[in-house]
């Protein structure tokens, strides 16, 4: 334990030179993917803060579009005022940055009262709701731009600060779940009632946890708006919500790299459809009855991979079975398009690759709730110690 | 925002009756859709999110229909006197109810039958992910922008039924006569004066004199219009919006029956009291939960059609979102599971929905569903029917 102060302080001096080094490394080999970069990292804050109130903790909320909106609208509004438009960037968006996380930390212990009553469904359905309040009020709010939006001056574009709140979110993730407060979470989440019986405050848990993760929700919010220069209630809709809680549980609920590891690839993956063009600069069209084929295809494939988990139980022979079922989707996507082509309309119709995000989201989400549920990565994390050859005890609740 | 509450003075009293039959027929649709949501619930502990998409694509099957049938807009310029017929309207209700029965037990089988031993989340993830690739492959599919509705000649009981509530007074309807023969006989005046002068804005100062006579009789003849229309109440059933009505009400009464007073409605009241004890009676719980399924997703199939046809409701892949969650609180308000519940927390959803519309407040309509649900929630979980049992652990 005598190294822990020295190790950890150059840490952070490390984790900051880093987060400057890359924010310098990207404006002058990539300025273009600048702001790209910058909201990938506000999507990880997300998922994380997220993951920290559903995967950690247990208490399902679906509404965490609206905390990064409070925190936006918080950081729009406020900057108008002479006293903080006058500051020199940084600090600025530093300041906006605390008072957007304040905020909606506030609102986080409003909606986090209720979950002290309602558990599962109901309350994912309340944060939905208080959600769906808070994007109606401000569409209906004449002061806030209403449903037109909202400019907000002045554009800041600083990659480090989103990074740093980024590593800032992760290692508060982290450390908590080293203390005794930490595992109060995770105890919530396992067995209320058995947690209760060994003197965990449940009630102080859980509203510390949606505290917690709407504060930086509100701080990526706040980071958002600036970046952006630009908010209105359909920035974040209902759908951000549910984009977010696809990158948790793709992740593995209750794993925090997982979850910031899928924030990052399905921020990626659309962005990357968007940039995709032809020879001609036009986007990239897929035929319709290709895409409801291999719809299909996956679909069958999903069932039959449910069936090779329940009734496979040789090693080789399960990963063979998976092996086939998925390669088979391919061919079988191109058989079922000849058979959709039958009809004319189908054969004409095709959309751009980018506009099939959604889709290419919920199926996502359903395969994966059907072959996986607790995620890619389960409750375990991804860390040096996946290399070492002495399996680390799970501190993490991993075991469970 | 709130520039100041609406005074009382403010609210028209003479439209509330109307606005509270606007809210009950509302209501009705609402109520359609939450049966759907409390059976489901009630059987499986489930909130099918993707109920409020079944409904959606009811409305989409009624369109087709309707299309199929020559009432596009091409074949409609072509032919004005075609007219929708009961025969039509019929096939309409029966195609969507059989359709979105059947979507409703594909989604059933392909994606929640396999959740079921899982945790309620994942099933409830499953549920939103289905709800979400409905929404969105749809959209990829179905005509959505321009959103269509569906031609209102299909309909054929147009025309309305008016209901006199309260007439005006002899006073204020001769006092309306007056100021209308005083309006009359100004704008003459103002006409007369007009041919005399050079233009309509460029007036002499007797034409100005005239005209603001006549803006003043204007004004008078406005007040005592008011005044009557106050006094006059009334309310205004279109025909369509009534057989919308009683279709309802009767499909619902015919749940009452099939739950009630059948061995499959027993099966079913059976499952939803206790699931697993029921399998151990020998009841096929896999066929309850099918049938609940294709039960209430046809229901909601019933309320897209009406909801579309005699409504007028244009439509996107998107429109079964807000109707689904409002039916879902009025399940809840009702007190979810339970299938009077369903129906009284759809009325009542349909009218706090139309009342706060009245009370000024149109662009929160939305709102209004989730402030009633976390309301219900906080105060009273079990719902106004429901039993007030705590879940246990």
């Amino acid at each position: 334990m005598k190294s822990f102060w020295p190790v950890r302080l150059a840490s952070i001096v490390g984790v900051v030179a880093l987060c400057f080094a890359l924010d310098r490394a990207v404006l002058a080999a990539a300025p273009a993917q600048y702001r790209l970069l910058i909201l990938a990292s506000l999507f990880v804050i997300l998922a994380v803060s997220l993951n920290l109130i559903n995967g950690i903790t247990g208490q399902f909320s679906i509404g965490h579009a609206a905390f990064a909106m409070i925190g936006a609208y918080t950081a729009g509004t406020l900057s108008k005022n002479p006293a903080f438009a006058s500051m020199p960037h940084p600090q600025l968006l530093a300041v906006m940055t605390l008072l957007g996380a304040l905020v909606a930390a506030t609102f986080g212990f409003i909606v986090g009262l209720p979950s002290l009553r309602l558990r599962g469904d109901y309350l994912a359905i309340v944060t939905l709701g208080f959600g769906e309040i808070i994007r109606i009020v401000t569409n209906a709010t004449e002061s806030l731009g209403g449903s037109y939006g909202m400019p907000v001056a002045p554009k800041v574009q600083f990659l480090w600060w989103s990074l740093l709140l980024m590593v800032a979110c992760i290692a508060l993730c982290r450390n908590l779940l080293k203390t005794t407060h930490g595992l109060t979470f995770l105890a919530v989440r396992e067995d209320e009632v058995a947690g209760l019986a060994m003197g965990v405050n449940v009630t102080m848990t859980k509203v510390v946890a949606f505290v917690i993760g709407a504060a930086f929700a509100g701080a990526a919010g706040a980071v958002l708006a600036h970046t952006e220069a630009f908010i209105s209630p359909r920035t974040f809709p209902m759908e951000m919500s549910f984009i977010i809680l696809t990158m948790v549980v793709l992740g593995g609920t209750g794993s925090i790299t997982g979850s910031a590891l899928a924030a990052v690839v399905l921020f990626a993956i659309p962005e990357y459809l968007r940039t995709l063009t032809d020879a001609q600069g036009k986007a990239y069209e897929m035929n319709a009855g290709l895409f409801m084929g291999i719809l299909v295809a996956i679909m069958i494939a999903v069932a039959a991979s449910k069936w090779i988990q329940t009734n496979v139980h040789e090693k080789g022979k399960k990963l063979g079975f998976y092996a086939g079922a998925w390669l088979a989707v391919i061919p079988l996507g191109f058989l079922f398009q000849t058979i959709l082509h039958l009809s004319p309309t189908l054969k004409t119709l095709a959309f751009g690759i980018d506009i099939l995000r959604y889709a290419v989201f919920a199926v996502v989400l359903i395969a994966l709730m059907l072959l996986r549920p607790q995620g890619i990565f389960g409750h375990h994390e991804i860390g040096w110690h996946w290399f070492r050859k002495r399996p680390v005890p799970a501190t993490e609740g991993g075991a469970a | 925002m709130m520039s100041g509450l609406p005074l009382w003075a403010d609210l028209s009293f003479s439209v509330l009756p109307q606005q509270l039959v606007n809210g009950l027929l509302l209501g009705a649709i609402y109520a359609l859709i939450a049966l759907g949501y409390t059976m489901v619930y009630g059987v499986l502990r489930l909130i099918n999110f993707a109920h409020g998409e079944v409904y959606m694509l009811g409305g989409y099957v009624a369109l087709f229909i309707s299309w199929q049938f020559g009432f596009t807009q091409d074949a409609l310029m072509q032919n004005s006197t075609r007219e929708g017929s009961l025969l039509l309207l019929g096939l309409m209700l029966i195609a969507s109810m059989l359709i979105c029965g059947f979507i409703g037990l594909l989604i059933e089988f392909l994606a929640y039958r396999p959740m079921r031993s899982q945790p309620r989340i994942a099933a409830l993830i499953t549920a939103i992910g289905v709800s979400l690739l409905l929404q969105y492959a749809g959209a990829l599919f179905l005509p959505n922008s321009p959103p269509p509705s569906i031609s209102e000649k299909v309909n054929p009981y147009r025309g309305e039924w008016r209901i006199t509530l309260s007439q005006p007074s002899g006073e204020s309807v001769a006092a309306l006569a007056a100021a209308k023969a005083t309006l009359d006989q100004r704008t003459r005046e103002f006409d007369e004066q007009i041919k005399q002068e050079r233009s309509k804005f460029d007036l002499s100062p007797a034409g100005v004199a005239i005209r603001d006579e006549k803006n003043r009789a204007d004004q008078e003849f406005n007040k005592a219009q008011t005044v009557v229309n106050a006094q006059r109440s009334e309310i205004v059933l279109p025909r369509g919006q009534v057989v919308m009505f009683i279709t309802s009400i009767l499909l619902m009464l015919g749940l009452n029956l099939l739950v009630n007073f059948t061995k499959m409605g027993r099966a079913m009241r059976a499952a939803s009291h206790d699931f697993d004890t029921a399998s151990l009676m020998g009841i096929n719980v896999n066929k309850v939960v099918t049938l609940t399924f294709f039960i209430g997703s046809a229901l909601a199939g019933a309320g897209a059609m009406m909801n579309t046809t005699f409504l007028g409701t244009p439509m996107t892949t998107f429109s079964g979102v807000q109707p689904g969650v409002k039916a879902f609180v009025a399940a809840v308000l009702g007190g979810i599971g339970s299938i009077p519940g369903a129906v009284l927390g759809g009325l009542l959803m349909g009218m706090a929905e139309t009342l706060v519309v009245w009370l000024g407040y149109g662009s929160y309509r939305d709102a209004v569903a989730f402030v009633i649900l976390i309301l219900v929630l906080l105060f009273r979980p079990g719902g106004i029917m429901g039993s007030a049992a705590v879940e246990k652990v």
